[in-house]
């Protein structure tokens, strides 16, 4: 088997605070993988270090092996590395200053993903179709965000990383900020991935990771407590952690 | 502690005292605003569009002449400063945005706020003896070289303070999708921060044409003929302003009243400009 | 296996680094220029520069030269503009952010940057035609005929050319940006000591007091920073303050400043031999003190704020 993400012994440090702890983590190619866990246990950390976001986060120190899609992350050019990971964030952040199709568009150039103008366009259709976005905005791609909902703009988002064609996808608590209709829609548009690229979910709705991911790994405190297919971890979990998250108590 | 009624009319007296207060710390420049717009529009009035156009006057002339030489001479200058003071301002402005923790930002920090409490006519000075003295004459370039020092720190300040309200949630989606350092400060962070940057540029325009004291050693004054060679010396409305007012000719006063009321006004109007283009922000 | 990462580690954002460097060199180098140049120009007369500052005489013809009531009318003229700005920043700080601190405030805000865009030479030409006349006829004249026994009042006024008008008017071109700076700070306490003190029953007043007194060292430094401006202010003294060498206790008389003697006499100096030394000493002079007063001023704010939000 094949990993898009293997971790070893990663501990990271902020300003002093020991935000992940030892952690060991193995993302099986073309899987959806969940991270789970209460607040501040260090979800966004950990996403953050796959991307080398973590490099924006003052006083940061990493430490430990982190290879993405085969590279050393923690030795590479950064730059070089996030055109091929994409990531969705909490909140939505699509670029104000640009139209719906530029928004696109940019993530597409960048990354060398089309060349003509007829391939852009089919670049960017393709990217907002499987955001399941499309039929939404196809009659006024040059608008701005601003005239969308939240819904919207963050599968704008979504649509924007997957116009990257990455081989890895980071999402962070993508319907944490959106109503239950277009988070249904979005999980939809995650779910049709499988298989295309690898996906690093990290959310706290169980019944989320539940319906949607193959592995789960639950974090606590910085520490991995359990890790597994997700049907076995949610249907007979072993650590305390886990049930207690599992029944909302965490 | 006093007695209720007591303690009440302190409090009443207190807010008289903060609005007479307020009064008159704004008193005297509306006082100053109004004058100025009475006495320069009835001068612009009396001598008509010629104002704009014609010389001024010699002291014992019939007619109220104009500003003509002093006003393209102004409109030279800012042609020569604003946009090495706006382009040097814009990349201090990335630079401290970009390392705010380095040792290099702390020290442009400091040498903007330094740079702004240098007297501007210290300014006048260097620039007299770096640049006139050598070339042997007053020239629009060293008004530039001055006026350009003068209005620095100003344009970094305000590009400074429009990059930094950027949220940093557009920098991580930049990076995101696979952006350089170089793209996303340009086509990312300036762009959405290019109202507060345009209001910027408006104030520095204002504070460029508005500048005296950084002009009085280094463009001479070139009066009466409007100048069209940037190594030439040259006018300007406030040098204009400042030595008719101290002349004893009547005629000159009238002149500077001129003047000083369509300084004004171009200063107030850029002021509005630079608060409407800042409004329509929505991020 | 470790590889500590933060900022700047990539290769690529130390090359974007020293891309930037040269504009921000350049511009340090600018103000070491701009100060060194200064000092070099002095240089020719520093070794008297003690007995030129105690002088009260100007004689290019006869390479006499004394500084002392430049020197001196500029710190009158920066007291009297500081405790201006104090006087009316004050109640205007406490207008936008106290009392009307809804729509009204904000307009108030606006009018007073609406002032600080005013250019200072209309300012001066407003107080040369209007503001030293006003005050001549009705503060100075008489002022000086019936307490004309105190030193300061104690001499006829010439036209209201003189330190006190000076003062004023410099201090009111300066209120609106010392006001600025204290209602940024005082915007800054927290509202619970607001709360705080109206939940305990004290008047506006009484909140006011203590607020302000909590805000004390952040009104102390824009006061300064308000002085230190007030020190350079070049044309609106040029053209209030009289342009004489005259020192006495009595504020309506013509006097100097340092930057009114510059702009008056450096036009003629290069005639001579020791004048234009003589005028960069004076420059020396009031840039050191301006750039002493500004970091003063800006340490008290800054630090203030820093304590104020943590």
């Amino acid at each position: 088997m094949k990993y898009a993400v293997e971790i070893e012994r990663l501990n990271v440090y902020i300003n002093g605070f020991h935000a992940l702890k030892d952690v060991d983590l193995r993302v099986p190619q073309g899987s959806i993988f969940a991270v789970m866990g209460p607040s501040g246990s260090g979800k966004t950390t950990l996403l953050k270090v796959i991307n080398r976001l973590i490099d924006l986060v003052p006083g940061a120190r990493v430490e430990g092996s982190v290879r993405v899609l085969g590279v050393d992350a923690l030795r590479a050019d950064p730059y070089e590395l996030r055109k091929k990971v994409g990531m969705v964030f909490q909140v939505p952040n699509p670029f104000p200053h640009m139209t719906i199709y530029e928004n696109v568009a940019v993530a597409a150039k960048l990354n060398g993903a089309a060349g003509s103008r007829k391939e852009l366009d089919e670049v960017v259709k393709w990217a907002l179709e499987t955001a399941m976005l499309w039929e939404e905005v196809k009659h006024r791609l040059d608008r701005y965000p601003s005239e969308l909902s939240g819904g919207q703009r963050q599968r704008l988002c979504l649509a924007r990383a997957l116009a990257m064609r990455p081989e890895l996808l980071l999402l962070d608590e993508p319907t944490a900020n959106i109503d239950p209709v277009n988070a249904r829609k979005l999980e939809e548009a995650i779910a049709s991935l499988k298989g295309e690229l690898t996906i690093i979910m990290v959310t706290h709705l169980p019944r989320q990771a539940l319906r949607v991911a193959d592995y789960v790994a639950i974090i606590y405190d910085g520490r991995i407590v359990e890790r597994g297919p997700s049907q076995e971890v949610f249907v007979r979990p072993s650590h305390a952690v886990t049930q207690l998250f599992l029944k909302g108590e965490v | 502690m006093a007695s209720w009624a007591v303690r009440k009319l302190e409090d009443r007296l207190f807010v008289v005292a903060v609005i007479l207060g307020s009064a008159l710390a704004l008193a005297p420049l509306a006082h100053a605003l109004a004058v100025t717009l009475y006495n320069g529009l009835s001068t612009m009035a009396r001598a008509g569009l010629g104002f704009f156009v014609n010389p001024p006057p010699t002291p014992y002339s019939a007619s109220l002449g104009g500003v003509a030489p002093a006003l393209v001479g102004s409109l030279l200058l800012l042609a020569l400063a604003l946009p090495p003071s706006a382009f040097l301002g814009l990349l201090l402005a990335v630079f401290t945005n970009e390392f705010p923790g380095s040792r290099a930002a702390a020290l442009v920090e400091v040498g903007a706020r330094a740079f702004a409490s240098v007297p501007t006519v210290i300014l006048s000075m260097v620039a007299y003896s770096l640049i006139v003295v050598p070339m042997r004459r007053y020239s629009a370039l060293a008004g530039a070289f001055a006026l350009t020092a003068a209005s620095l720190p100003y344009s970094y300040t305000a590009f400074s303070s429009a990059l930094r309200m950027v949220p940093e949630m557009y920098r991580e989606a930049a990076y995101s999708i696979g952006m350089s350092r170089w793209a996303t400060v340009w086509r990312v962070l300036v762009p959405i921060a290019r109202r507060g940057i345009a209001s910027g540029v408006l104030m520095t325009l204002a504070r460029i044409l508005g500048e005296t004291a950084a002009l009085l050693f280094a463009v001479g004054a070139l009066r009466y003929v409007v100048p069209l060679n940037p190594l030439g010396p040259v006018d300007a409305l406030p040098l204009l302003i400042f030595d008719y007012a101290l002349s004893p000719y009547k005629l000159f006063h009238e002149v500077a009243w001129g003047a000083a009321a369509l300084l004004l006004i171009v200063s107030l109007a850029l002021f509005a400009l630079s608060k409407v283009v800042v409004k329509g922000v929505r991020l | 296996m470790s590889a500590p990462v933060g900022e700047m580690l990539s290769e690529k954002d130390k090359i974007f680094y020293f891309s930037l460097l040269p504009p921000a060199l350049t511009t340090l180098g600018l103000l070491a220029l701009i100060v060194s140049t200064i000092g070099a120009k002095a240089a020719l007369v520093l070794p008297q520069a003690l007995a030129i500052l105690a002088a009260n005489v100007w004689d290019p013809e006869n390479e006499r030269y004394g500084l002392l009531a430049p020197v001196l009318g500029t710190l009158v003229v920066a007291s009297i503009a500081g405790a201006v700005s104090l006087a009316l920043g004050l109640p205007l700080t406490l207008a936008v952010a106290e009392l009307l601190r809804g729509r009204l405030g904000s307009v108030l805000q606006t009018l007073l940057e609406m002032a600080s865009a005013f250019p200072t030479v209309v300012i001066g030409l407003w107080s040369a035609r209007y503001l030293a006349p006003f005050l001549s006829e009705n503060v100075m004249k008489p002022l000086y005929s019936s307490f004309g026994f105190i030193p300061t009042f104690s001499c006829r006024p010439l036209g209201g050319y003189s330190l006190l008008t000076a003062g004023l008017a410099i201090g009111f071109s300066v209120v609106p940006y010392t006001a600025s700076i204290m209602i940024e700070s005082y915007r800054l306490i927290p509202s619970t000591y607001r709360e705080a003190c109206y939940g305990i029953g004290a008047t506006r007043y009484e909140t006011a007091r203590i607020l302000v007194s909590l805000a004390r060292p952040a009104i102390a430094g824009s006061v300064l920073l308000g002085v230190a401006r007030a020190m350079g202010e070049t044309t609106i003294a040029a053209m209030t303050v009289g342009n004489a060498m005259n020192i006495s206790a009595c504020l309506f008389e013509p006097s100097y400043t340092v930057p009114a003697l510059i702009a008056a006499q450096f036009g003629n100096a290069n005639l001579y031999r020791y004048a234009e030394p003589v005028l960069y000493l004076a420059a020396l002079v009031v840039l050191a003190l301006a750039l002493a007063l500004s970091a003063v001023g800006f340490k008290l704010v800054s630090g203030w704020r820093v304590r104020i939000v943590g």
